[in-house]
């Protein structure tokens, strides 16, 4: 536990040189030890091997009175890491010795498998783990070192007082893991049983709910009366009505989780069953936009389609871009993807409108108003935060599958870079431009339409560039709810097992995606 | 209230300007106690940019301001079309209270009366010179015909011609100063605020500039604030210079005022180092014959050179130059002093 054997290599902290004086004041006992191995660190000649086996050996309690946190942890996680091992060996044999009585052959075999290697675990991590730690110990205490010559009031020495705090973290600690790692933990149905028996009054083992409560599963700690079943049902007169019923007597309660679900259902539930006609007419709306787009995309003839995209693509991007796009074009088609690309195309298309021209407005409130950011930005935030596959749920609960909710999934996920860049752009557009415009009579819209939006612009066409792309990664995950394009073929091919068939349409996806990405950016390149 | 025209075009009453989000409470404490920019700034963490300031420019006058960097004037100046909001006082633009102006008023005002030159320029980067310099005549709906027609006038004025279809980006800082100027200029406005105008330019384009100035603010009767660091440019262009320091306004006066008189070492040290050569006349370094006579003895009048007292110092020398005799100073033919190479060179010392 004490540094002495290295001393004897160092000498004595009275022969410190002024050079060494540092080192010695700063690691207190055994300086001369650590004065040599500081001072061939400085020099850069510590050689790679070099371990400080005492440290090695003595493990996170020389961590502890070296106050080195850092190293501390380390160690300590070693040995507990180890020790963890060391109780499953103990779990393990008993298990194997039960499986004996049992007669479950299957079981010794495997139990005593899992014995034999939980032990070599063990003393591999104990012995690999200090050698590492003696390893890192004097050059870990060497930055030590570094940041106390810097301030003095950082600790430095050999405390024995530290051993209290490092035997309390332990305490604390390892007694429940090791615990823990000795038992099988009980099965969460064993738990709600045991919880119901408490209820009834019935007793029950210390033990047992110790373990229930602290090495399961999180206890369930609400426990909430059902709610009433509600359905909406015609009247007479085809008019839906509420109706609840009371649950069973004698259900045992729910949790928090199965409680809220039912509350969120039941408001779905309702709305659905009231408001149906808005939900209606926004699918119907979608619909018609959808099928006006689809008619330019897919109606078109492939090869005046194929024309038109090279001719924008050209004027656009230019030459190089174009003949990328060309290629892409010839995948698509050689390989049977057109009508379903221009498909996929006409959903983006569509989704992306309704982002822009939602988005663009939202976006120059929040870029000009204090209100508006503190009102959106957390909005925008949790949408984003939010996987993609989570919002086909609300848009299946409201419009059913199919090809609207799928735009409507889309245009939740790709709105957010839409709002964001308008906003960025339109809070960068420097306040002097502004002033000028004012001090000249700008009223606000001359304001916004003369200066503020045509210096926005390019943050603006990023926002647009993204939303195009987010909405494309996006119908192509909506084909789940019935959106179909490329999509549908790969959700298709990943039911079925058909890697082949996913991964050409997965790469005819991505040419689609790099065709709008290139052609987009470059032209906002080209004109400013 | 209403009949303020004999006052002056441009007025401030009284105005404050203080910076912080603890401005209001800053205003009562210096009112009541008299504080500095620094105390204020140490207990409030508040900025005072302009401190009670009055001044009167008269219809087609050139004031000109100056002071050092951060004394007031930019703040001052933004007062005047209400980009800056005062903590106290009053703006008064033919009589009218600015202040008191709505929003549509208030931005007819600018529309019409007022042009300003920004120290920063702050042009609008994605219009072409010529749609900057047009700026004011399409916020106010003018038609692109006479838009274009009036912006090629104006580029031609700070010699700009041929940059009219160029992005601001592709210009000098200087021909960026000078598309300000024109911008300025192309609205036309009674009142022209110029922060600074010619700050960037060389000084041969800086002459022609200031002279083109000179004739237009002459011809057109405009009404002129001008801020600029250069006291030569000062005494050039202005009718009177008001010198500024921590927001204050220490003196105002005539060029020659200013530099004969300076009210403290402030301004004494500012105007340091001038040629006095433009700004002293004769009627003020002469002293009378009689007192001249009986120190020197009398002079033969025939063969003295003659100058009138509205000349300056630099006549005065080339008359001297090459004389035995001092300079006879004479109003309608009579005799009203006598300059001697001594007051001359007092003169252009500064000490009249
Ligand atoms: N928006 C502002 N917020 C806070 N303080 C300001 C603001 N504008 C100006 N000030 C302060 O007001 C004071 C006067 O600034 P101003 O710009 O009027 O100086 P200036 O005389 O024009 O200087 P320069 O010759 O450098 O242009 C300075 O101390 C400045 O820090
Ligand atoms: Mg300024």
């Amino acid at each position: 536990m004490t540094d002495t054997t290295p001393d004897q290599m160092g000498g004595a902290p009275a022969a410190a040189t002024d050079e060494t004086k540092p080192f010695v004041e700063f690691a207190d006992k055994s300086g001369g030890y650590f004065a040599e191995t500081f001072l061939s660190i400085q020099k850069a000649k510590l050689p790679a091997t070099h371990v400080n086996w005492m440290a090695a050996i003595a493990g996170f309690p020389w961590a502890a009175l070296r106050a080195n946190k850092m190293l501390f942890w380390i160690g300590f996680l070693i040995d507990l890491v180890a020790a963890v091992y060391l109780m499953q060996v103990w779990k393990f044999s008993r298990a194997a010795e039960q499986a004996v009585i049992d007669n479950k052959d299957f079981l010794v075999e495997r139990f005593e498998n899992w014995t034999t290697s939980s032990l070599w675990a063990a003393v591999i991590i104990f012995i690999l783990g200090r050698v590492i730690f003696g390893w890192l110990a004097d050059r870990l205490y060497f930055r030590q070192y570094n940041t106390w010559r810097v301030d003095h009031s950082k600790p430095s020495g050999w405390d024995m007082k530290r051993l209290v705090w490092a035997t309390l973290i332990v305490a604390m600690i390892a007694p429940l893991m090791l615990y823990r790692a000795s038992q099988f933990p009980p099965e969460e149905r064993t738990c709600i049983k045991q919880a119901r028996s408490i209820a009834a009054g019935e007793e029950v083992a210390f033990k047992d709910q110790f373990d229930c409560m602290i090495i399961g599963e999180f206890p369930t700690i609400v426990w909430l009366e059902r709610r009433d079943t509600v359905t909406y049902p015609r009247d007479d007169n085809g008019d839906r009505f509420v109706r609840r019923e009371a649950p069973r007597e004698g259900l045992p309660p729910v949790n928090l989780n199965s409680y809220t679900a039912q509350l969120i259902d039941d408001g779905i539930g309702y709305l659905t069953a009231f408001y149906g006609f808005f939900f209606d007419g926004i699918t119907t709306f979608l619909r018609s936009m959808l099928s006006a787009i689809t008619a330019v995309f897919v109606g078109t003839p492939w090869i005046i389609a194929m024309g038109a995209i090279m001719a924008i693509s050209y004027t656009m991007a230019g030459a190089r871009i174009t003949i990328f796009v060309a290629a892409s074009l010839c995948y698509l088609a050689l390989f049977g993807f057109w009508q379903t690309a221009m498909d996929t195309m006409s959903l983006v298309v569509a989704a992306s409108i309704i982002c822009i021209v939602f988005g663009l407005p939202l976006g120059i409130w929040v870029g000009k108003s204090k209100r508006g950011q503190a009102i959106i930005t957390p909005i925008l935030d949790i949408m984003q935060t939010i996987p993609s596959f989570v919002y086909l749920l609300p848009a299946v609960a409201f419009f059913s599958i199919g090809k609207p909710p799928g735009i409507l999934a889309t245009v939740i996920f790709a709105m957010p870079p839409m709002v964001r860049l308008t906003a960025l752009g339109i809070r960068h557009v420097p306040e002097n431009t502004k002033e000028a415009a004012l001090a000249f009579g700008a009223n606000p819209r001359q304001l916004l339409m003369k200066v503020e939006l045509p210096q926005a612009l390019p943050s603006i066409m990023a926002g647009v560039n993204q939303v195009v792309m987010m909405a494309l990664s996006m119908v192509v995950v909506a084909a789940l709810i019935g959106a179909g394009g490329m999509g549908f073929i790969v959700t298709e091919a990943l039911a079925n097992t058909r890697t082949g068939a996913g991964i050409l349409a997965g790469i005819g996806i991505a040419l689609l995606a790099m065709m709008i990405d290139r052609v987009v950016q470059k032209a906002n390149t080209v004109k400013h | 209230m209403n009949d303020n025209r004999e006052e002056g075009v441009v007025v401030t009453r009284n105005v404050w300007k203080i910076f912080g989000s603890r401005a209001d409470e800053a205003m009562e404490a210096v009112r009541r106690d008299n504080l500095s920019k620094a105390e204020v700034l140490e207990q409030f963490g508040a900025v005072v940019g302009v401190k009670d300031v009055s001044i009167s420019v008269g219809e087609g006058e050139i004031f000109c301001i100056m002071g050092l960097s951060g004394s007031g004037k930019s703040t001052l100046v933004r007062h005047i079309n209400r980009l800056i909001e005062p903590t106290g006082g009053d703006i008064l633009i033919n009589g009218a209270n600015v202040g008191q102006l709505n929003a549509e008023e208030l931005r007819a005002m600018r529309a019409d009366k007022i042009g300003m030159v920004f120290q920063n320029m702050a042009l609008l980067p994605h219009r072409t010179v010529r749609d900057n310099v047009a700026l004011s005549l399409e916020l106010r709906n003018v038609d692109a015909y006479t838009r274009a027609q009036v912006a090629d006038r104006v580029i031609e004025l700070v010699s700009l011609q041929g940059y009219g279809d160029r992005l601001p980006s592709e210009l000098s800082g200087g021909m960026q100063q000078r598309v300000g100027l024109a911008r300025a200029m192309a609205a036309d406005p009674d009142i022209l605020l110029m922060d600074e105008p010619f700050s960037a330019l060389d000084p041969l384009i800086r002459r022609v500039l200031q002279d083109e100035f000179l004739d237009l603010s002459k011809s057109m009767n405009k009404t002129t604030l001008f801020i600029t660091h250069d006291l030569d440019e000062a005494i050039r262009m202005g009718n009177r210079i008001a010198i500024m320091k921590d927001g204050e306004i220490v003196q105002v006066g005539t060029p020659e005022d200013i530099v004969t008189k300076p009210a403290d070492d402030y301004v004494a040290d500012f105007v340091a180092g001038i040629s006095k050569l433009k700004l002293l006349y004769a009627h003020t370094v002469m002293e009378p014959l009689e007192a001249y006579e009986q120190r020197k003895g009398p002079i033969p009048q025939a063969e003295a050179p003659v100058a009138e007292p509205d000349d300056d110092l630099d006549k005065l020398i080339a008359l001297s130059v090459n004389q035995d005799h001092p300079v006879l100073i004479k109003s309608d033919g009579n005799v009203v002093g006598v300059v001697s190479k001594d007051a001359i060179l007092h003169g252009v010392q500064g000490e009249a």
